[in-house]
């Protein structure tokens, strides 16, 4: 009896030297090419699992191999495990692949259309990624440009946590501002239209007035800065009188709005766009 | 008599106790897990109540949701909480994961969730979240990895329709 334990004590401790030794690195990165040393005889199979890949190699072990995974195979950051099977016996071990360097970004610029001279209104976010679309941690230098025309300002942020960000305020000109962010050589552009803000010195006049009706018009309508209100533009004129209350949307079209009225003979007309209230005329009496 | 009446019962608790571990398992890889969620740290923009509420319910659904994929190898499981990246990467997994044999179970046990970055207009948030989570890995039905561990992950959600999604989730040592 004491023989035959021996003996199975013997074969075990056979077998367990027999089994398959797995050696990979700590860590690694992205791209670069990654060698696993394994020891151990006969046929094998290993498997890498990734974040978001699964590679598979079937080995055929002669006591110490080195097994290279290529950079190109080795695509995906994050924690991975390496599984052996070997001799009927499995091994396994975690390892990590780091990002590579910094290389692409994912810019979003928000709002995409915004009227001019508001501070703080446009804001820029960038999330920082390598050439395998992993996302990168470390800091890295994010150059924001905002620009219209030939005037502009920009600002290097370092990237926390894999995202840089600026807030702006939208430029005193109207027009499609160029909303840059870039990362070394990369460079994504967005547009942010930058457009006129509420009229400012909303005035009307009277064009034509006959039996028929009378004909009201603006000058032409600009916001506090000088740029001209969209075309499409609402505004509103009101004619008050003893009948009661006409209202007349009219769209702004080549920066003015007009307007036929009926006829009165005593009447207060009221010019407005959004929240602007423009000037008043009396018809058909004093103003 | 007495004696064999206590060994008959030791060995039934025995077996209903072993054989009734992989069943809590295979409950709770299946099941939404706990997320606790620290706002505090947020910037540039502070994280409202309704934000975090909804944070918490979807990051959970998203987890929720990846282990039943990644359990049974069906990617479109993924569709209703991941986007972009994230939904891409995990998709490629699962698509490798099938073409070899292979299935993952996650076993997970929480998350302690912090928000690191919150957009100014609302619609981004990071995370930085230390998942306590066992993972087996399974050759048909054998498995041939089995580790439990404290994972860091960061994520990145994105408002859609009427919930949160997930575009970047990515452990870091």
């Amino acid at each position: 009896m004491r023989k035959f334990m021996l003996f199975a004590y013997m074969v075990v401790l056979l077998s367990v030297a027999r089994a398959s030794d797995l050696r990979l690195p700590e860590s690694t990165a992205a791209g670069q090419a990654m060698t696993i040393a394994i020891s151990g005889t006969g046929d094998g199979v290993l498997y890498l699992l990734g974040p978001s890949q699964v590679i598979k190699r079937e080995l055929r072990l002669d006591r110490e191999n080195q097994l290279v995974i290529k950079g190109e195979e080795l695509r995906c950051a994050g924690r991975w495990i390496a599984v052996l099977r070997s001799g009927g016996t499995w091994q396994s071990q975690v390892f990590w692949v780091a990002p590579a360097r910094p290389e692409n970004l994912n810019f979003l610029a928000r709002p995409s259309r915004v009227p001019v001279d508001r501070r703080g209104v446009i804001s820029g976010m960038a999330f920082v990624f390598d050439s395998y679309q992993n996302f990168v941690l470390q800091p890295a230098p994010v150059k924001f440009t905002l620009s219209v025309g030939d005037t502009g300002a920009s600002q290097t942020v370092t990237s926390r946590n894999g995202v840089a960000w600026v807030s702006s305020s939208s430029a005193r000109k109207a027009g499609a501002a160029q909303f840059v962010a870039s990362l070394g050589e990369t460079a994504v552009r967005r547009v942010v239209q930058q457009v006129a803000s509420d009229p400012c010195n909303l005035r009307m006049h009277v064009v034509q007035q006959n039996k028929r009706g009378v004909v009201v018009e603006t000058d032409p309508i600009r916001d506090c800065t000088g740029n001209p209100v969209p075309d499409g533009t609402i505004v509103t004129f009101t004619q008050t009188d003893s009948a009661g209350r006409s209202t007349v949307d009219a769209r702004i079209r080549k920066g003015i709005a007009r307007a036929e009225l009926p006829a009165a003979d005593n009447a207060h007309v009221t010019v407005a766009a959004g929240v602007v209230l423009g000037n008043e005329l009396q018809l058909g009496g004093r103003r | 008599m007495k004696l064999a009446r206590v060994f008959v019962f030791a060995v039934a608790a025995a077996l209903l106790g072993f054989g009734g571990i992989p069943f809590l398992h295979y409950i709770r890889a299946d099941s939404k897990p706990a997320v606790q969620l620290d706002a505090e740290k947020a910037a540039p923009r502070e994280v409202d109540d309704a934000v975090q509420q909804a944070i918490r319910r979807d990051y959970a659904a998203a987890w929720q949701a990846l282990a039943s994929a990644i359990n049974s190898n069906d990617p479109g499981a993924l569709n209703e909480n991941f986007v972009g990246l994230a939904l891409d990467k995990f998709t490629q997994r699962i698509r490798d994961q099938r073409a070899f044999g292979l299935k993952t179970r996650l076993l997970d046990r929480g998350h302690k969730v912090e928000a690191v970055f919150y957009s100014v207009d609302g619609s981004a948030i990071e995370l930085k979240d230390t998942a306590s989570i066992e993972t087996q890995i399974l050759e048909g039905d054998t498995v041939i990895h089995s580790d439990r561990a404290e994972i860091v992950y960061y994520t990145v959600m994105t408002g859609a329709e009427d919930h949160w999604k997930v575009r970047v989730l990515e452990s870091a040592p």
